[in-house]
């Protein structure tokens, strides 16, 4: 099995190693940025994603997640 | 044949100012056998040799016969280094001189740096090429070339050599030996053996954690998430004179905090709560080791660690400067304070500022912490150059100069006023600076910046206009990615490596194209490849944790508190272990490697995006029927484009990131001789071929 964004093997949760960090970190921020600015999960993915501060790493994350969910809500 | 005595300096250069220096009348007869110079000097009724080595003469090789290329290799000894590495056959001329000029000699002096790898030089040139005379040689002791030093140090020779700091040195050669030939093997044959795909990867001691830092660092980067903060600013206005000022928060981590502050601050009038005067000194910089000196060029003058380095060997070899290879920022009266500062004071830049620390009642440097046993910090030695310097050298000199009289120089005295301004029950501060005193920025001044933020005369109580509050949306930023200086410092304080080869270690990274970009090392694919190689089947030889133990037992080995032999059995051990398991695993990192040497080759051969399809990619390709080379784009292959380009069939080519200027194709480098790269527009109907 290989990592939802790269061919890498997986780690944990579905990612590689980088990606698990990066997703990780994705999470652990939410929490201020939810804070800050009151925004939903999604407002957020989209915020960091278009950020030109965030990593690409994370970036990418931000973006699976993004498409993800939006995958979710169709089959919903 | 008349006896003499026999010199043995690191570098010709050297040689040749020892000789000056030594002979009577201040001159030197050189003479040459075979192409190798040596320096007749009289001194006294001394007749003395002064003979160079060249940098290292003897290195350490594997003891295997010749042919087989494998690991772990653990049987080494001491050898010319014409016999381990290619083309460098002039090195065997250069021991046979030696080994000739030793036959009459009568006493034998190592005049090589004294530091750890000028000791080994001496120690192996007396030993080897001298037939065992490192036993009975002396010692000579500076820190300048300058004429007075080196009769000073003549007059003044140690007994013998420092087995000690020579024992460290061998032990430092050996490990760093075995753990680059063993793991730079064990990564070059995982590439080979799994690939068929030949490349030189290394790493070391040294180098793999330093690598490790560049991972860890651009791993951070790329998953970080920033997150929000707010910054308040207000606008005064006095005396038709808008002012800025800042909200006691900086960073306000909320925006409902934020916007709740700008609404309560919707006022035309602030008032003046508090006027805070403070004077403060400002210490003079300390004097230069090398370390300090790299991290000012690279400041000042963006020059790479090695570059300095290099300058600073120059400057020392023409006796302008002192030993720059040191890690001291201490300088002893015995330099001569006073008699440098006269010196110096000969030149119309520095007359002015010298005759003012002169009239100083006393002389006293404010020196840093570090000490070096062996040199003082970095100093001019009053002399002037003799030639005209070119830029870099200039700048470098110019830089040690003033370093050196600021260090003599009175503290700056400045002056801090911070104000605060009430608007609506929230505080807004603004500085105001003056310099009251320059003391040692007036010596240092090109090289230090600041600007004095003068305020008018104000007092507690007074009204102000509030012409603005500004709300500013702000983010966390990422780490910085190293430059070679920010790295050389990350080094130091991790301790790894020396003063001596850190730069060269950096520069190692970028020539096994395990980094790249100059200002900001970017780590490359087969660079976070190696790394994650080394982390995973050898963790021990990145972890910064071996390293500093490691030059933890050289320095008690120079302090006679370990042995040479049980640092090495150690090693080994470790080794053995490491080795056995690169060995087991080899096809997996042959597999991992492969892929992005691959991919690294692939990118070397793009000369750029095709001008005519604009998707494809246009790389140098070897025609199959004729074996000659052209570009051509790689849409080709897909029946989607026919763009090619003739190339000459001889000479290194290399893709230039700029286009032309003219026609916007791209524009390669052609390198037949390395001296006179040429380059050409790849467009046959551009302007700029027509005109060559």
């Amino acid at each position: 099995m290989s990592c939802k964004i790269c061919s890498q093997p997986i780690k944990e949760e579905g990612y590689c190693i980088v990606h698990l960090k990066a997703y990780q970190n994705i999470c652990k921020k939410f929490e201020a940025w939810k804070k800050a600015l009151e925004v939903s999960w999604i407002d957020y993915l989209v915020n960091i994603s278009k950020n030109s501060l965030t990593g690409e790493w994370a970036k990418e994350v931000a973006k699976y997640l993004i498409e993800d969910e939006s995958r979710n809500v169709k089959e919903r | 044949m008349k006896k003499y005595t026999l010199i043995i300096s690191e570098k010709p250069d050297a040689a040749n100012r020892i000789a000056t220096a030594l002979d009577d009348k201040g001159r030197n007869t050189r003479k040459n056998s075979n192409g190798v110079p040596f320096f007749v000097a009289k001194n006294g009724d001394k007749e003395i040799i002064v003979a160079s080595a060249l940098g290292h003469l003897y290195t350490v090789m594997s003891n295997t016969k010749k042919g087989k290329w494998d690991y772990p290799v653990f049987n080494y000894q001491w050898a010319p280094r014409w016999m381990a590495e290619k083309g460098v056959l002039k090195i065997r001329t250069w021991i046979e001189v030696l080994s000739k000029l030793a036959e009459n000699a009568e006493e034998f002096i190592d005049a090589c740096d004294y530091d750890i790898e000028g000791s080994i030089i001496g120690y192996s040139v007396l030993k080897y090429a001298c037939n065992g005379k490192e036993k009975t040689a002396k010692r000579m002791k500076y820190s300048t070339l300058t004429r007075e030093e080196l009769r000073e140090s003549f007059t003044n020779l140690l007994p013998h050599l420092d087995f000690a700091l020579i024992e460290a040195g061998l032990t430092r050669h050996e490990v760093d030996w075995l753990y680059g030939i063993n793991l730079s093997r064990a990564l070059t044959l995982a590439a080979k053996n799994s690939n068929n795909m030949y490349a030189t990867l290394s790493t070391g001691r040294v180098q793999g954690p330093t690598l490790k830092y560049i991972e860890t660092r651009e791993k951070n980067i790329q998953i970080f998430v920033p997150t929000p903060f707010w910054n308040i600013t207000a606008k005064i206005s006095i005396d038709d004179h808008t002012f800025e000022l800042e909200h006691e928060k900086k960073v306000i981590e909320t925006k409902a905090k934020a916007n709740a502050i700008i609404a309560a601050c919707k006022t035309k009038e602030g008032q003046i709560n508090k006027i805070d005067t403070k004077e403060f000194q400002q210490s003079p910089p300390v004097p230069f080791d090398l370390g300090t000196l790299q991290s000012e060029a690279y400041r000042l003058f963006r020059y790479p660690p090695i570059h300095t380095s290099k300058i600073a060997q120059h400057l020392y070899i023409n006796a302008l400067i002192s030993y720059p290879r040191t890690s001291s920022q201490k300088l002893p009266s015995t330099i001569g304070y006073s008699t440098i500062l006269k010196k110096l004071s000969r030149s119309t830049l520095y007359q002015k500022l010298t005759q003012k620390l002169l009239a100083q009642p006393t002389l006293k440097p404010n020196e840093g912490s570090k000490f070096d046993p062996a040199h003082p910090a970095i100093y001019p030695t009053g002399n002037l150059p003799e030639k005209v310097l070119d830029t870099s050298a200039k700048n470098i000199y110019d830089l040690i100069v003033r370093r050196f009289l600021a260090v003599f120089s009175e503290p700056a005295l400045k002056q801090r006023v911070k104000i605060s301004v009430d608007i609506k029950w929230n505080l807004f501060f603004m500085m105001g600076y003056r310099t009251l005193k320059e003391g040692w920025m007036e010596c240092y001044r090109p090289y230090v910046h600041y600007e004095d933020i003068l305020l008018p005369l104000l007092f507690e109580g007074q009204k102000v206009a509030v012409k603005k509050v500004n709300l500013k949306d702000k983010f966390s930023k990422p780490p910085s990615r190293y430059n070679p200086q920010s790295l050389l410092k990350k080094m130091e304080k991790e301790e790894i490596g020396t003063k001596a080869t850190r730069a060269s270690t950096i520069q190692t990274l970028y020539e096994r194209k395990y980094v790249e970009g100059e200002q900001n090392m970017t780590i490359t694919d087969l660079g976070f490849e190696v790394a994650d190689v080394l982390k995973n089947y050898c963790p021990s030889v990145v972890s910064s944790e071996m390293t500093r133990k490691l030059e933890e037992k050289m320095e008690q080995i120079q302090l006679k508190q370990e042995t040479k032999q049980k640092v090495l059995a150690d090693t080994i051990e470790n080794l053995k272990t490491v080795t056995e398991v690169l060995k087991q695993k080899q096809s997996d990192i042959g597999v991992q490697l492969g892929q992005k040497i691959k991919q690294l080759r692939l990118n070397e051969q793009i000369i750029g995006k095709c001008p005519k399809c604009q998707t494809g990619k246009l790389v140098i390709i070897r025609s199959k029927k004729t074996r000659k080379r052209f570009i051509g784009c790689t849409n080709f292959f897909e029946g989607k484009c026919n763009t090619s380009f003739p190339l000459p069939q001889t000479g290194k080519i290399k893709p230039l990131t700029k286009p032309c200027k003219t026609c916007g194709y791209p524009i390669i480098k052609i390198l037949i001789t390395p001296k006179h790269p040429w380059k050409i527009c790849l467009n046959l109907d551009c302007s700029t071929r027509e005109e060559k």
